[in-house]
């Protein structure tokens, strides 16, 4: 009995075999202009590091006009000059000293 | 002047720099060699993605090239090791497939008439997709290309003997697989 099921199924297997290798799969939408893809895909990998560089560009270039711009509309608050201050410091101190006869 | 040494002039041209020389090779064989990956491929991305993958390895390794073996030849061995990769990279995704979709028997053997080429072509694809790659490879290039043992032997680099216990495996397995786990 069970011998006939396994022949059943040897010849089921041989069938669906023979079905599969008659028809081929359709690769006729994948094979159109492949030889294009190919290529491309070709240069892409052929290409240096640095030409990924050049891709970058842009980006960079936007990245420095909105830092411009920013430092334009924003200008920096500059603190008081602590040199100046100081000698200021120092001359109202030596004006007060003159005064007092020291 | 036969297609081999026509193959072979375009080979040489190509390591001298000329690039139009290997679009003519992909041109002469892109049909075999995508017809061939589109057993192992479950879609065209797929299948896109395998073909360009085994015509950038032969751009790659062209030095590598004797000329002993038809050009075809060679590039059939590539494009099986490119297939069985695929094959192996799937099985780790696919590692997490549900037990029970598993189990479920594929067809049934009793049908009357048998399945149309096409029904038949799911059939195998579904239960093909529980073989191990190694074993799924075998039974591929043996039964559904019709290759000798030799030549699956030549193509994958495995001994004869151990094409004939794969190629054995996986009859064994797909026979379970179509007609239920009944059987043990």
């Amino acid at each position: 009995m069970n011998d006939k099921r396994h022949d059943r199924r040897d010849e089921y297997l041989d069938l669906l075999f023979a079905r599969g290798r008659q028809a081929p799969p359709d690769v006729s939408g994948v094979e159109r202009n492949f030889e294009t893809r190919v290529m491309a895909r070709i240069r892409e990998w052929r290409e240096p590091w640095y030409a990924w560089a050049w891709r970058l560009a842009p980006v960079l270039l936007a990245l420095t006009v909105l830092l411009a711009g920013w430092s334009m509309l924003y200008p920096p608050v500059h603190p008081a000059d602590p040199v100046t201050a100081l000698a200021s410091v120092n001359q109202e101190v030596a004006l007060v000293d003159y005064l007092a006869g020291e | 002047m036969a297609v081999q040494d026509e193959d072979a002039d375009l080979v040489r041209a190509v390591i001298a720099g000329d690039d139009e020389a290997f679009a003519e090779l992909v041109r002469r064989h892109k049909g075999a060699i995508l017809r061939s990956a589109a057993r192992f491929a479950r879609n065209h991305a797929e299948l896109e993605d395998l073909g360009q993958e085994t015509f950038l390895r032969a751009y790659r390794d062209l030095r590598s090239f004797r000329g002993e073996a038809p050009f075809g030849h060679w590039l059939s061995r590539i494009t099986v090791r490119v297939c069985y990769d695929a094959l192996r990279n799937r099985r780790r995704e696919e590692k997490d497939v549900s037990l029970d979709a598993l189990a479920a028997p594929v067809a049934d053997p009793s049908t009357e008439n048998g399945p149309s080429a096409q029904q038949a072509r799911l059939i195998l694809d579904r239960a093909m997709s529980r073989l191990k790659p190694e074993d799924r490879l075998v039974i591929t290039l043996f039964e559904l290309e019709d290759r000798s043992v030799r030549e699956v032997a030549e193509m994958t680099g495995w001994s004869e003997t151990l094409v004939k216990v794969r190629a054995f495996r996986a009859r064994a397995a797909l026979k379970r697989s179509i007609g239920g786990d009944d059987e043990r």
